[in-house]
């Protein structure tokens, strides 16, 4: 049971953060591989703000989202919007992994090299459910992680906003034709981005500790999740996050603790062999026209 | 040869004495660098031939294969331990463990490329970095194979029981070194190196000059990984102790520097990246905490202000150093005609193209409902239609880019129906596209021999070793190529970039491509789109040309005039559907033409 829990929180919150990495994959067809170091920058900063500062949870959520949103927007200022025509020049996957050295090394000066204890949520009370206890931390995982899923979906369904995104998503220059701003939503996707990437940092790290190397131990498991999943897609990321957290709790029963995340990467790599656009590619989920993505 | 290639020929000659000079002083410093440098240095700079083989590897793979991968860390720290492991635990020879190292690395390699086939280059990327933590974790963790955390040690080299010092390692190392350069020089220049520049650069035009894609993806990589790993067992038996924190992130990003400090894709760029990323630390000796943030910049930055490295900027200057020799030398006097050129097929079948039933649905959208179609052999056969009439997409299931939902199409009496595109060429298919594709990455004569490529014998042996086989196929390949040059009146222009011909002469550029592949049929979409009138004039005069040497040809264009001028047979399609055909002057007149292009009661 407890077990089951640990897959299911840990899941969704690897769900939002390939959430994250899809919103600006569904926009421009690139993959932020800075991301890790986001989510990162996400939860030391929030830890500072409540350990260093005092501040209560909310508020240090909030700055830590406001943070990351400015943070990912100068990272695609910096890096990614110089460089012009994205699907011809793949130089943004050299300077976008640049900009995650510069931020992974810069949280190291700032923050320090130790792992630090996060507070849990309610103060890690424990409720007793079908005979087990369960941490209130882990249920608001799970509703967090959900509650920003479905808020998404709606957003990306029945907005002015979701509709401009899917259209620059699909033909950036007719979209910037037809009076949408291609530059302005893809910021905007950054920018969302970082807020969601700053709530997953901040939740799972009570779990993880908080420290610099979260870009390695948690953040690269986005990629994992959002590829398992299927790019680019809500649904995908929840079906590769949840995956995800599933395999590393098997995979933590059978192998030694060291290999676990060799596991999940393992599967990643087989999961791409076999269904090149994740999970969610597979016959089984589509009637009629293969929707996975292809050359 | 005309005036401006003769200028080109003696620029030529004289930035390549300069070029040479360098590369002479060079070698005789690393020569006899460790006669008088301290050991030290001499460490110091066995090192940097190391990572010269390193960023050799993961040149080819970036630079020529377009796969960007962060796992080179990772293949360098498998060849490291599989050859300290062979070499300690079996007690294999020096050389053995070396080839061990590169062979295991290789094959993780494979196996990490392996979907390329299937999916896009940035996901390739990520698959790397699992990769990379995956190997961390199994340096760290198997304590058995690797020694875990702690490191290994690895006894003294020796070759032929003979113990080498550390001025002998050097030498050794140095031969390695050299090996790799001279390796990727001669890979490069010759037809698989091009292969794989074009690939980079356009997929579709690739597979359209018969390249298949994914298995040179996976080969350059498979390479690549090899070199990477044979880096990685040099440095294990050269360093006598190993640590998994070598091959860390940290590492990825100093092989990241190399490349694009040097030059992506340039043969010079891995050498220049390799000495330059070795002595940027040294100034950040007093703070090595900046170090991995001044690299990080680098990163980000130099991408974008000089896209090229070193390496590619040097040479946008000296741009003549690079190009082909063999296009410089004397041709052949006699006039060249296209006729000699080509292949006489010898089927008696008189439908070089038969399609029936022909049917493509997207989505709910049927864009060609059930299109039959003859063409007869040695006609210019023109498909023509409104906007939308699914001309394009009936084109592209012909050449194989798009699979009929369904029909059949039989191709000189074989079903091609759902073939490959790239293995169409091989049957004498060859077409142009409605938007230029062209590899902007190679000049204009080698866009023009690329397209010969089916037609070269000499095998990968022979380019390593640059025999005198493929040297005259090469030379052959280029004459050709100048001569198809001169038809399109571009051989002025050889050893331009393809971006800096106008609109009108990128089109007549790629005609000459799928001209030069001898094609039975030659497919053109479009081709006149954006011509003006004296140059669309031009290209029906070349069309006949093609016609009268017995190339059959489809077209699809949109200029009437052109089209009643220059067609033997004419297929009127609207709405996915067959709606007219008959010889020029008959579809010219049928009222239901008409109404499909003016309107009703036109």
């Amino acid at each position: 049971m407890q077990e089951i829990i640990t897959a299911l929180s840990n899941g969704s919150i690897y769900a939002l953060m390939a959430l994250a990495i899809g919103i600006i994959y569904s926009t421009t067809q690139i993959i932020n591989f800075a991301h890790g170091s986001v989510i990162m920058i996400g939860a030391m900063t929030s830890y500072w703000l409540l350990s260093i500062f005092h501040m209560n949870y909310i508020t240090a959520i909030i700055l830590a989202v406001i943070i990351n949103i400015v943070l990912s927007i100068v990272i695609y200022k910096v890096s990614v919007e110089k460089l012009g025509d994205l699907t011809q020049n793949s130089g943004w996957i050299v300077t976008l992994f640049g900009a995650g050295i510069i931020l992974d090394n810069t949280a190291r000066m700032l923050f320090g090299t130790e792992p630090k204890a996060y507070p849990f949520l309610f103060d890690g009370k424990v409720i007793p459910i079908f005979g087990t206890k369960i941490m209130v931390h882990e249920i608001m995982m799970i509703l967090v992680a959900v509650l920003i899923g479905a808020l998404y979906q709606i957003v990306m369904q029945k907005t002015n906003f979701g509709r401009a995104v899917r259209a620059v998503s699909f033909r950036p220059d007719t979209a910037r034709i037809m009076g949408i701003r291609s530059n302005r939503i893809v910021l905007m996707c950054f920018a969302i981005s970082g807020a969601v990437a700053a709530i997953s940092g901040a939740l799972i790290a009570p779990i993880t500790f908080a420290s610099y190397t979260m870009t390695y131990s948690v953040g690269i498991k986005a990629f994992a999740a959002a590829l398992i999943g299927g790019l680019g897609n809500t649904r995908g990321a929840f079906v590769g996050g949840l995956l995800l957290g599933l395999i590393e709790e098997i995979a933590n029963m059978i192998v030694p603790g060291g290999f676990v995340d060799s596991i999940s990467f393992l599967i990643m790599i087989i999961v791409i062999i076999v269904l090149p656009g994740g999970i969610l590619s597979a016959k089984l989920f589509n009637k009629g026209e293969l929707n996975a993505e292809k050359i | 040869m005309p005036n401006s290639l003769i200028k080109a020929n003696s620029m030529q000659k004289k930035y390549s004495r300069i070029f040479k000079m360098v590369c002479a002083a060079a070698l005789l410093i690393s020569f006899v660098l460790p006669l008088f440098a301290g050991d030290y240095y001499m460490r110091l700079i066995s090192l940097i031939f190391i990572y010269i083989i390193l960023a050799v590897g993961y040149n080819i793979s970036a630079g020529f294969s377009g796969i960007t991968s962060f796992a080179f860390a990772a293949h360098y720290g498998v060849g490291a331990y599989v050859s300290a492991v062979a070499i300690t635990r079996y007690n294999m020879p020096f050389l053995v463990g070396l080839l061990a190292g590169a062979l295991a690395s290789g094959l993780v390699g494979l196996v990490v490329s392996l979907p390329a086939s299937k999916v896009k280059h940035h996901y390739l990327a990520l698959i790397s970095i699992g990769l990379l933590e995956i190997v961390q974790q199994i340096l760290n963790e198997w304590q058995w194979f690797t020694g875990g955390s702690g490191g290994m040690y690895i006894p003294s080299w020796d070759i032929f029981s003979i113990s080498l010092n550390n001025f002998q390692k050097y030498y050794v190392i140095f031969i390695i070194m050299l090996f790799c350069v001279v390796l990727q020089r001669n890979l490069m220049k010759s037809r698989w190196g091009r292969d794989l520049i074009a690939i980079k650069n356009n997929e579709i035009a690739a597979a359209g000059v018969g390249i298949n894609y994914s298995k040179y993806r996976i080969a350059g990589y498979f390479l690549s990984s090899i070199l990477a790993g044979l880096a990685g067992s040099v440095y294990a038996s050269f360093s006598g102790y190993l640590s998994p924190d070598t091959f860390n992130f940290e590492f990825t990003v100093f092989i990241l520097l190399m490349a694009v400090v040097g030059g992506e894709g340039t043969l010079s760029g891995p050498i220049i990246g390799a000495v330059f990323v070795t002595f940027i630390p040294m100034l950040f000796n007093a703070a090595p905490d900046l170090k991995q943030i001044v690299f990080g910049a680098l990163l980000v930055i130099l991408p974008q202000v000089m896209p090229a490295g070193i390496a590619g900027t040097i040479k946008k200057y000296f741009k003549e150093i690079d190009n082909n020799n063999y296009i410089v030398e004397k041709t052949e006097g006699n006039e060249f005609d296209i006729e000699r050129n080509v292949i006489k097929n010898n089927s008696e079948i008189e439908d070089i193209l038969v399609v029936k039933g022909l049917t493509k649905r997207f989505g709910g959208v049927t864009a060609v409902d059930g299109l039959d179609m003859t063409i007869k052999r040695g006609t210019v056969h023109s498909l023509i239609g409104p906007n939308g009439a699914g001309k394009s997409t009936t084109v592209n299931m012909i050449t194989g880019i798009d699979k009929p939902s369904e029909g059949s199409i039989t191709f000189n009496g074989k079903e091609i129906t759902g073939d490959k595109f790239f293995n169409l060429t091989k049957k004498g298919l060859s077409r142009t596209y409605q938007h230029v594709r062209l590899f902007n990455n190679l000049s204009v004569v080698e866009n023009v021999a690329i397209g010969g490529r089916l037609f070269y014998s000499y095998s990968i042996i022979d380019s390593i070793f640059r025999t005198r086989k493929m040297k005259k196929e090469e030379r052959k390949s280029f004459h050709e190529a100048m001569e198809y040059l001169k038809i399109i009146n571009l051989n002025d222009k050889a050893n331009y970039d393809p971006e800096s011909l106008s609109a009108g002469q990128q089109k007549l550029l790629e005609l000459a491509r799928a001209l030069y592949m001898k094609p039975d049929l030659l497919v053109l979409d479009e081709p006149c789109a954006g011509l003006s009138e004296t140059e669309t004039m031009e290209f029906a005069k070349i069309i006949h040309k093609i016609r009268n040497a017995g190339i059959s040809i489809l077209m699809i264009e949109h200029h009437m005039d052109l089209v009643m001028e220059i067609s033997d047979y004419i297929t009127v399609i609207d709405y996915g559907k067959k709606i007219a055909e008959g010889d020029p002057a008959s579809v010219n007149t049928n009222p239901v033409v008409k109404t499909a292009y003016l309107g009703e009661g036109a």
